[in-house]
Parts: structure tokens; sequence; C-alpha cells
């Protein structure tokens, strides 16, 4: 607790949590403001409106999230600030835990500044809480699983400008696909290819639900890659703490 | 017979095929400072992230107030350090830094603002405690990070070029906290320094490493007195006086007499051996009945003793630097 507590100090009061949230707020005001004017001149259908404008809350979310925690080690290590919580008896899994802990509470203030622009949207069609639903659902999923990766790569790279380049890499590769022209390629190759893809998949979810109007336990398949992602970037972060959390990378300690 | 409060055997440490620290062995007890020396990559800050379980050992094992390295955790409640380049978060205010780190070490939290507050007044940042770190010298800085290293009350201290970069006044405010630690809370604390003067000033024993390896560990008198290293001194007399000192000294046996940089009225005295070499100098020229004006030790007996046994161009460099230091 108390190191998670002193992570989240750490990134609200030093001004950066509040950056981050002030430029997606601009940005999901940007956005938003183009989904109203589009619906408008009915370009989009409303429930499309609510929906698209929940992907890129969700994705620009999780994407900040994973953009602190890539810094949570690597960060730590560069400022010099890591051997001295080396230095407790504090073992590293808690360490990180509590890093991740403090890099949820960005998803978590992106959601809430993100409710506000869904409300506004879907006045009329009652879908708000349902999208409200899916977006905390699917984003918190999301956001564990890649603040983990994120963690990982932290620890793993040489340097914090190597992991935040790689965790934005990783969020663009998986989330690139679903933002393409006429989406993934058609037939099973492109089923599978769309399932796997935990970000993908993550918010294939919530279109069949909102749009397509589906049930929800009719497309629940879709939520196996997020789950699995968290379970792969949970297990190894938290089992090999010991030997992510060094002063230098990849060393054995 | 009770444990030595710091205990290492044939602790080593390799990175892939160089080596860290090879078979490192010895004991330091309580209330003592233990000077930790070395060239640069001697194995000095490698030696201190393995004694404080930063880093695990190859091989070898050590103990601290009898606990064994077996259980790093507890080894990490027994220790505080330094580290060389400790980094401080900016926007944090010397208060909540080490309240903080007396949470991560157990204590409440209120338990933990008492124990940094007492620390900060017994640093003498009390007035500074409410500030963001961001503000504070470089001096406050190091005392900030001495302050951490004791919120657990450890057994052993273990100290990374504490007063590297500070000014005069920093250093020896820094020496005096050394000293503190070590006979007030009857701590050992392990000094790691490349400033000669400072070990001289404060260390019962030193360390000497070079290449991982130890090359001396005794007393800082059977250190010089081992290494028989010269000695050299400057002894300024009357300008008509000269020839008679130079007379006078050149008739010690185990003494070499020479001119001093183009200082007419001044002698630079070598001498190798005892370790009361210059007194009998001294005592000669005053025989003779010749005024000394002024007589300055050049150096420190430890520096040639140092130079001697690590002989390397960059050891020299750090001890050139440590003639400045007070």
């Amino acid at each position: 607790m108390a190191v998670a507590g002193q992570e989240c100090r750490d990134l609200w009061l030093s001004g950066r949590g509040p950056l981050l949230l002030f430029a997606f707020s601009l940005l999901l005001s940007a956005f938003t403001y183009l989904a109203a004017t589009n619906q408008a001149i009915n370009f989009l259908e409303q429930r499309e409106a609510v929906n698209l404008t929940l992907q890129i809350a969700v994705a620009v979310g999780v994407l900040v999230t994973l953009l602190v925690s890539a810094d949570g080690i690597s960060g730590e290590r560069e400022r010099g600030t890591l051997e001295g919580l080396l230095l407790t008896p504090v073992s590293r899994r808690v360490l990180v835990l509590g890093k991740l802990a403090a890099a949820l509470t960005v998803w978590f203030a992106t959601f809430v500044v993100s409710v506000p622009y869904i409300w506004v949207l879907g006045r009329g069609v009652s879908v708000v809480g349902q999208a409200l639903l899916l977006s905390l659902v699917i984003g918190t999923v999301l956001a564990v699983g890649l603040a983990a990766l994120g963690l990982l790569v932290s620890g793993l790279s040489a340097s914090n400008k190597v992991s935040i380049a790689v965790s934005f890499f990783i969020l663009l590769a998986l989330f690139a696909p679903t933002q393409l022209p006429g989406g993934l390629p058609k037939g099973w190759f492109g089923d599978v290819l769309g399932r796997l893809n935990p970000v993908g998949a993550g918010l294939h979810y919530p279109t069949a639900i909102l749009v397509n109007g589906h049930e929800w336990t009719q497309d629940l398949n879709y939520l196996i890659a997020p789950g699995v992602l968290v379970v792969l970037a949970i297990v190894p972060l938290t089992l090999l703490s010991d030997r992510i959390v060094q002063l230098e990378p990849g060393s054995v300690r | 017979m009770a444990q030595p409060n710091l205990r290492t055997r044939q602790l080593t440490k390799r990175f892939g095929t160089r080596i860290g620290v090879d078979a490192l062995t010895f004991d330091a007890e309580r209330g003592e400072v233990v000077g930790l020396l070395g060239p640069n990559g001697a194995g000095k800050t490698t030696t201190i992230r393995l004694l404080s379980t930063v880093l695990a050992a190859t091989s070898g094992d050590f103990s601290v107030a009898g606990v064994p390295s077996s259980r790093p955790a507890e080894v990490r409640r027994r220790v505080g350090a330094l580290p060389e380049s400790a980094g401080y978060p900016r926007y944090q205010t010397g208060l909540e830094y080490l309240t903080y780190f007396a949470r991560l070490f157990g204590h409440n939290r209120a338990d933990a603002i008492r124990l940094a507050s007492g620390l900060l007044a017994e640093f003498g940042l009390a007035d500074r405690a409410a500030r963001p770190i961001s503000t504070y010298s470089r001096g406050m800085r190091q005392r900030l990070g001495i302050a951490r290293a004791l919120v657990n009350d450890p057994d052993v201290v273990f100290l990374d070029e504490p007063t590297l970069g500070l000014d005069p006044a920093g250093q020896l405010q820094i020496l005096h906290v050394v000293r503190d630690i070590a006979a007030r809370r009857r701590a050992t604390v392990v000094l790691s320094t490349h400033m000669l003067a400072e070990v001289e000033a404060v260390c019962s024993r030193v360390l000497i490493l070079d290449r991982g390896r130890v090359i001396k560990w005794s007393t800082v008198a059977e250190v010089t007195a081992a290494v028989g290293a010269p000695r050299s001194a400057v002894i300024r007399v009357p300008l008509d006086q000269i020839g008679t000192a130079v007379e006078a000294v050149g008739a010690l046996p185990g003494r070499t007499v020479s001119a001093a940089d183009e200082r007419p009225d001044a002698l630079r005295v070598t001498t190798t051996g005892s370790s009361d070499g210059m007194n009998a100098v001294l005592a000669e020229l005053l025989r003779a009945s010749v005024p000394i004006l002024a007589f300055e030790v050049e150096g420190t007996r430890l520096t040639d003793a140092y130079l001697s046994l690590t002989g390397d161009a960059g050891a020299a460099a750090d001890a050139d630097t440590a003639k400045g230091a007070p």
C-alpha cells in the first residue's frame, strides 16, 4: 500500500499525470466534436458515434497507462532512485505491483474524463449506461494487461527511451489493425487475427453490443485475448520480478 | 565469542567473464569506520551493492549482525546505504521522502513521520523539511541521503563517495556525521572514497581493492608501515642558512634533500623507513641552530602507501585530488 500510494503521489503531484490527462481531454474533445458533427449531418448513426468515442477513449486511455508503466522501472533507473528502493526490505514483487496500481490510476482517470463525452453523445438512445460499463470493463482489462506489459518492457529495456518507444510500438501494432479502412482482412484468417489481437478483440466486443445489438453473452470469446494478455503479462511480471527489477537491465541479481 | 558485526567470506561476484569482486574476506566490528579504497573499477561499489544485497554474489557469503546473506530481506533491515549516485524525487519534500522510506521499513504513518522529523533535525535539515528536494543543495541532499540510510537504525552503514562534489565545509560536515554514526549509534560504517585524507581522518582500518581483489586489509598505520612508503616534506629556512641545513639533513641516513620548486629558501626532504623520520630531520636542523620558518608534509602517508600498493595512473590521479581535500 505504501509503495502504491507513493507512486500515485509521485505520478499525480509531479504534474506528469495531470499533463497526460489534459492531453487526453483535448484529444477526446476534438474527437467528440468530430463525431458529433458527423452525427449531425447523418454520416454516423448515434450509436456508432458513441462506440467510436468509446473506442478512442479506451485506446488512448490504455496508451497513456502503458506509457506511464513503461517509465516505471527504466525511469527510476535513469533518475537514480531505484537503488534506494532496492535497499529496503520491500520485495521487488511488491514494488512492481505498486507501480502497476499507480499506472492504473491513469486509466481510471481517463475513464472518468470520458464519462461526460459519452453521456453527451449517447443521450436519447439509452446506450450511455451500457457504453460506460463496457468501457470500464474492457478498458480495465486492457489497461491491466498492457500496463503489466509496459513494466516488463521497462524492466528489460536498456534505457527509458527504448522502453517507451517499444511500448508505444506494441500498442500501435495492436491498435492500428482495428483502424484499417475496411477493417481486418475477411475470412477465417482475418477472424483469427482479430480474435488473437487483444486490443482489436477487446474493442470489437463493445461494437458488437452497442452497434450490432448483440447480447452481452453472444461475443464473449472476443474477451479471451484480452484475458490471456492479462495472464501472460501479470504472471511473468510477478514471478520474475527479482530478475526484472535490477539496477542493470537483464542482469542476474 | 561474539560474531563480528560485518563478516564476509570468499565473497565473489562475476559479471560474465569479468570479475567484479574476488574472494572478499574481512570482518568489521561495531563502532568501527572501515575505509574502502581502490582505483576506479576496483570493485568498491560492487562490494557495497553485494553487502547491501542489491546484487547477489556469485559465490561466498557474508553476515550482518549475525544475519546470513541467505536471508537478504532481513539483511536489508540491518543495513543502510547511501549509493554513489543516489537520485532523489524532485517533487517530494525531505519529510515526505524520509517518511516514505520509514514506512517501507515497516513503521506506521505516525511513527514514520516522527522518525523522519527526528532525522531531519539531527542532520540540520529541519527548516527545509517541507521544501521540495529539488531546492536542496548537493550537501543537503547528501545529508538527506545519509539520513535515509539511517531510517532503520542499521547495524552497518555503507557510504559510497558521500563527499563527492561537496565544498570543504560540506566534506567536513559529512565526516563529522560519519564519526557520529560509528560512535553514537555503534554501527559499522563502510566508507568508500577516493579522498585519502578523509580515510586518515575517520577510518580505523582500510580495505584496499584492486581489480576486485583485496590487496590490503589492516589499520592505516599498518598499511603505511608495511609499505614503507617514502614521505616528503618542504622545510623553509632563512636563505643564508640553506647551506647549513642541506649539510645537516644530508648527513642523516635514509634522507634525500633537493631544491623545492624554485624557492631558494626551501628544501624538499624525502625519507623512507621509520615513522619518526621527519622528527629526526627537524631535530638535526635545530641541533645545527637552523631556524625553521615553515614545515609542510607533502601529501599523506596513506596516499604514498596507496600509490605504492595500487601503482597505476588512475590511482595517482585520484590521490592527487585527495591532496586537495581537507
